[in-house]
């Protein structure tokens, strides 16, 4: 079985080979993986080197804490970064998404109106969040239908910020 | 000696009495509610009663159940621990109406101190310098109070006299902003305090928050044990403590002055019995008084682990009417202590309080590490009583030392079911303002980032990413065993070996 794994825009291709052995990236790695008192607190030992650390699933991805540090995973097998590619940017017609915030913050900039046109990668809502600004943008080209959020207001973590439907001759 | 004592506290700090009576060979008294039938106090003590329903105000703040179950237990004094009723005026006397010891100061010591304006005021008279304000003038109405800032000077703080915990308290940076602060300001302190009374005071910028732990007996001893620099907070609530300040490592005659302030405050108010006194020190080493807390404070620990003194044990001794143990000269310190408070709140997501069970509990151990709490695994995280979790507190002969160790000490520590800011006291650790002592008491609010203070750790993108991988194909793994087709032997066995649980 492959995976990807992407986790801060980087890709990291995994392939199961055996209960022991990954392919990872270019290299084989021998590891061994166990769950701390059926708890998700896991062990992992890879080539020797050990680690520990917190695996929980999120909604969309999967939330690693270790050594101090959080990380948000994504993970594709194959045949789902297959769709997902061949997918891209291809909006089906009348495809609906629903922008959720992120993170708690503040919205400090919502630069788009209901019933207006997008193009892919406009910016939707600017989400200030522990001091950073995070522009989040469409998906693809659409008409922002609902919008629920407006600028100068608090937003809970998945509070839905507005809709956006994939425009008919959304190609890319 | 006292034969019996009961603890009108729960949590961490019951546990830490209970601990104290049994080194001192006392019986004790727990008290719970509903909701805290398992908590370890609970369990360690001899005695056990229920109070009540969980919210506090029908259980741990019923001071006539309180009083009442002393009574039948036979029970020498009660110990009130920090919270609850502590600091209750009416409580204390009431617990020596009844012929109970209450261990703390006298009723009218905790009055004295309680109403901050009155408190204020009453330091000022005996030459201790307050943080220039209102105090003296009593209580003003609206057009007295915006008729007295401009002598004050801005910014100034807008404080209420019956206040803690950040309640009340409003920033005002110029005089047309003041009268909407002044109405929101009263109607917060009337609504958490029960009285709408204000006070100002000058907003000091840039400042430390430092305290003095103060320890008197009822024969007019009064010694202090030293400071605590108690700068990292978060909205008023302390996150983090220790002792020395880097702020007067290299200033041993302002230590002493302080020290000196501490002691002269304490008197001021006829006190007996631990409290604490606390300053706000500028930038320019002018140190002001800001309080007294009349009780054993959350981070007591941090001074017992630089003097080497057992803190509750000698409240006991005092309460019971022994002099002091120690004179000023013999107080001896040794090291550097640091103390984070773990509590279950989310430090990626606001500071969220999280509730729920803790399945599992790994508290790290080895040289010089102490760990104060009342949970266990299988503790259920209740939203009626505050989040604390536990303390921790490291010791090192340096201060470097003591952040190294603390620093491993986080890393070992394992909580799963709720969320905790162990990863926020990780990162802090890493902080240069931090590791170089310089912070002040908005560094938490203003200049530190769960991201920006991240930078400094080490990055394993690529051991988190194999991590959720492998965990994720066995969770699919486990799934498709489950539902998958049958007989179809699945291509790959799990890479995991799974611990049965309840073993």
């Amino acid at each position: 079985m492959k995976y990807i794994a992407e986790v801060d825009g980087l890709e990291f291709p995994v392939e199961i080979l055996d209960e022991h052995h990954i392919r990872f990236g270019k290299e084989t790695l021998e590891v061994d993986l166990t769950a701390v008192s059926g708890q998700p607190l896991y062990s992992l030992i890879v080539n020797g080197e050990s680690f520990e650390g917190y695996v929980y699933p999120d909604e969309r991805s999967w939330q690693v804490l270790l050594l101090g540090r959080s990380y948000s995973v994504n993970i594709e097998d194959e045949r789902e970064k297959r769709l997902r590619t061949s997918d891209a940017g291809l909006a089906c017609p009348g495809r609906e998404f629903t922008l959720k915030a992120p993170m708690p913050g503040l919205a400090i900039a919502v630069p788009v109106t209901e019933g207006q046109q997008v193009e892919k990668g406009q910016i939707l809502v600017i989400l200030e969040s522990m001091k950073m600004q995070n522009e989040l943008r469409a998906p693809y080209a659409g008409t922002v239908v609902r919008l629920r959020v407006k600028s100068g207001e608090s937003v809970q973590q998945k509070q839905t910020l507005l809709n956006l439907v994939a425009s008919i001759s959304s190609t890319h | 000696m006292f034969k019996k004592i009961l603890i009108a506290n729960r949590g961490e700090i019951a546990v830490r009495i209970i601990r104290a009576c049994r080194e001192l060979g006392i019986k004790t008294v727990a008290v719970y509610s509903e909701a805290d039938r398992q908590a370890l106090h609970v369990r360690y003590a001899d005695e056990a009663y229920l109070l009540g329903p969980s919210l506090a105000r029908e259980s741990y703040l019923r001071g006539d159940k309180i009083i009442d179950i002393a009574r039948k237990c036979v029970a020498d004094a009660i110990h009130p621990g920090y919270g609850f009723l502590a600091e209750r005026a009416d409580f204390a006397a009431a617990c020596t109406d009844s012929g109970l010891v209450f261990i703390g100061p006298k009723a009218s010591s905790i009055a004295a101190m309680g109403d901050k304006a009155v408190a204020r005021a009453t330091v000022a008279k005996a030459g201790v310098t307050v943080v220039p304000g209102t105090e003296g003038e009593g209580s003003l109405r609206d057009d007295e109070l915006l008729a007295f800032a401009p002598k004050i000077g801005f910014p100034l703080i807008i404080k209420a006299v019956s206040g803690g915990g950040g309640k009340g308290m409003r920033d005002v940076r110029n005089l047309d902003e003041m009268p909407d602060l002044i109405q929101s300001a009263r109607r917060e302190a009337e609504s958490s305090f029960g009285d709408g009374n204000i006070y100002l005071e000058k907003l000091v910028e840039g400042a430390r928050h430092i305290e003095f732990q103060i320890m008197a007996d009822k024969f007019g001893n009064v010694i202090h044990l030293g400071e605590r620099e108690c700068s990292i907070q978060r909205r008023h609530q302390k996150l983090i403590e220790e002792s020395p300040s880097p702020f007067l490592a290299d200033d041993e005659s302002l230590r002493q002055r302080m020290g000196a302030v501490a002691v002269q405050a304490a008197r001021a108010v006829d006190y007996a019995n631990a409290g604490t006194i606390e300053f706000l020190v500028d930038k320019d080493r002018n140190f002001y008084f800001l309080e007294m807390n009349t009780r054993l404070q959350v981070e007591h620990p941090v001074t017992e682990a630089v003097t080497g003194m057992d803190i509750v044990a000698e409240q006991i001794r005092v309460a019971f009417g022994w002099q002091l143990s120690h004179k000023q000269e013999d107080i001896r310190w040794r090291g550097a202590a640091i103390d984070c408070r773990i509590n279950a709140e989310d430090p990626y997501n606001g500071f969220l309080p999280s509730s729920g069970r803790i399945t599992l509990t790994r508290p790290p151990a080895g040289p010089g590490v102490r760990i104060d709490t009342g949970v266990y695994a299988g503790f259920e995280v209740s939203p009626y009583y505050d989040p604390l979790i536990s303390k921790m507190i490291v010791w090192g002969e340096t201060r470097s030392q003591a952040i190294v160790r603390m620093r491993r000490a986080l890393e070992e520590y394992k909580i799963v079911g709720v969320r905790t800011n162990i990863p926020f006291h990780q990162t802090m650790m890493d902080t240069y303002p931090f590791i170089t002592g310089k912070y002040d008491t908005r560094f938490v609010e203003e200049q530190f980032s769960m991201l920006d203070a991240a930078e400094n750790r080490e990055l394993y993108l690529d051991i988190a990413a194999l991590l959720a991988t492998l965990v994720a194909h066995e969770q699919m793994e486990h799934r498709s065993q489950i539902y998958g087709q049958s007989g179809q032997k699945p291509t790959w066995k799990w890479a995991v070996r799974r611990t049965k649980p309840n073993l």
